[in-house]
């Protein structure tokens, strides 16, 4: 299937840019280098995690009624300040599209990365949808990685498209104690920065502040029917990420003093025992313009209701 | 911002002056409540982005998206200080948030330059201009 291939994410630049099984070599080798191999060995097998510094943080988020962003598959812009330039490549290592960006499958001009080669959920693409509903109920209270955690969330959104079709995604049922090539913190991390240089999460997104994020396995609904699960979730109360036109910023264009969640369930199923992501398109059920199934969610929620405990207490409610 | 999004707005502002162009018409020996023109919010777009009208007029808003939106002009609220500009003497103003369809109206005394923004997407560069003139 030509269109699926040229649109796919991590796989896309699989296929493209690591064709032939010289080439194929390489990219076990980038996978194996992912940057945090080494921390989450040390973590893997913990029993019992520590917990968060001056105890559990309790999350409540939520949006009702308004509409949401969906992002449509999209060339991203390499960001210097994340990807380095072609003399000093920096975020390529891991797996494609969900770490890093392997230097094959980034353009070049003038001395400079451009854009990467394939498109993938992370650009400036969007369309809007309504009858959007957000609830959240979260506890982080585990500190690292581990075999298991204290870590809670309950999760579901909704939103409609233009001829009334009703999408929703529910977790967690299970949460992620421990990351495949990259720390989740037990399931649930609450102030820290992720994404883009950190290496945690994809660096496609910028390096932002994360007041809240999470990573379990949940369900993917269209018209209250289930059409996949269980699939990775995650999600994430971040500042602000977009600039003109609702573009994806770069880590220059972040706005600190403005927040957004974003919900993303991602084209790729973590395979624990291999420590490594495998390619699996979402059947969304959402048709895009040229007739295509988007195969993935990335959705922004931007009217919120946000409340936090700290500890147990009751501070800032 | 691409070629597509700059004529899409070209467009949109043409039906927007025309829709007020209809409103100032209708407005002439009316009711004063009629807006002296219309802004509509489209994705994250004041449409158009400047208008102008004159001292006494009323400038409505209407919410054409899917999204809530904000008609602000307050520096407080906002995440960038120069987004707001108000005239000497003006009062902040804020629409509160205006679901899918819902309008906003507000009547402009005082002449001279107002900018606004939208609370949720003015990092999206959703900010629109006012030219209040003095009274015809
Ligand atoms: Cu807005």
């Amino acid at each position: 299937m030509r269109t699926r291939r040229t649109l796919m994410t991590a796989l896309a630049v699989t296929l493209t840019t690591f064709g032939t099984a010289h080439a194929q070599a390489d990219l076990e080798a980038l996978v194996e280098m992912a940057p945090y191999r080494g921390y989450l060995a040390a973590h893997a097998g913990l029993q019992d995690p520590p917990p968060l510094l001056g105890g559990p943080v309790t999350v409540e988020i939520s949006q009702d009624g308004g509409g949401v962003f969906v992002g449509l598959p999209d060339e991203r812009e390499l960001d210097p300040d994340v990807f380095g330039t072609p003399e000093m490549p920096r975020a390529f290592a891991g797996t494609p599209g969900i770490n890093g960006v392997p230097p094959p499958a980034r353009g070049i001009e003038g001395g400079r990365y451009t854009e990467m080669k394939t498109k993938s959920p992370f650009g400036d693409a969007h369309v809007t949808m309504g009858g959007a509903s957000l609830s959240i109920d979260a506890v982080d209270a585990t500190a690292v990685d581990g075999a298991n955690s204290d870590d809670r969330v309950s999760f579901q959104a909704t939103w409609e498209d233009d001829a009334g079709n009703a999408y929703a995604v529910r977790c967690c049922e299970m949460l992620a104690t421990r990351g495949v090539e990259f720390p989740t913190f037990g399931g649930v991390v609450t102030n820290h920065v992720l994404h883009g240089s950190t290496r945690i999460g994809t660096a496609l997104m910028p390096t932002e502040y994360v007041y809240f994020a999470f990573w379990g396995m949940g369900e993917v609904l269209k018209n209250g029917e289930v059409v996949a699960a269980p699939r990775l979730v995650h999600g994430m109360l971040t500042e602000y990420v977009r600039a003109e036109g609702y573009s994806l910023a770069s880590d220059r264009e972040v706005t600190p003093n403005r927040t957004h969640f974003h919900l993303m369930v991602p084209p790729m199923r973590p395979d624990m025992e291999a420590g490594r992501f495998v390619h699996e398109d979402v059947p969304t059920g959402f048709t895009l313009p040229n007739g295509m199934e988007l195969p993935f969610w990335h959705v922004m929620f931007e009217n919120l209701d946000v409340r936090a405990t700290r500890g147990g207490g009751t501070a800032g409610r | 911002m691409s070629r597509r999004g700059a004529i899409a707005r070209a467009a949109a502002g043409v039906v927007a002056t025309l829709a007020a162009a209809v409103a100032l018409t209708a407005s002439d020996g009316g009711p004063s409540v009629e807006p002296g023109a219309l802004v509509t919010m489209v994705g994250v777009e004041f449409q158009p982005d400047s208008v102008v009208i004159h001292a006494g007029e009323t400038l409505e808003w209407r919410n054409d998206s899917k999204l809530t939106h904000t008609v602000t002009a307050d520096p407080e609220k906002a995440a960038v200080s120069e987004h707001v500009r108000l005239p000497e003497g003006a009062e902040t103003f804020d629409s509160g948030n205006l679901a899918p369809d819902e309008s906003y109206r507000r009547e402009f005394a005082v002449p001279g330059v107002y900018e606004y923004f939208c609370i949720p997407h003015e990092a999206a560069g959703m900010v629109g201009k006012i030219v209040v003139k003095p009274a015809k």
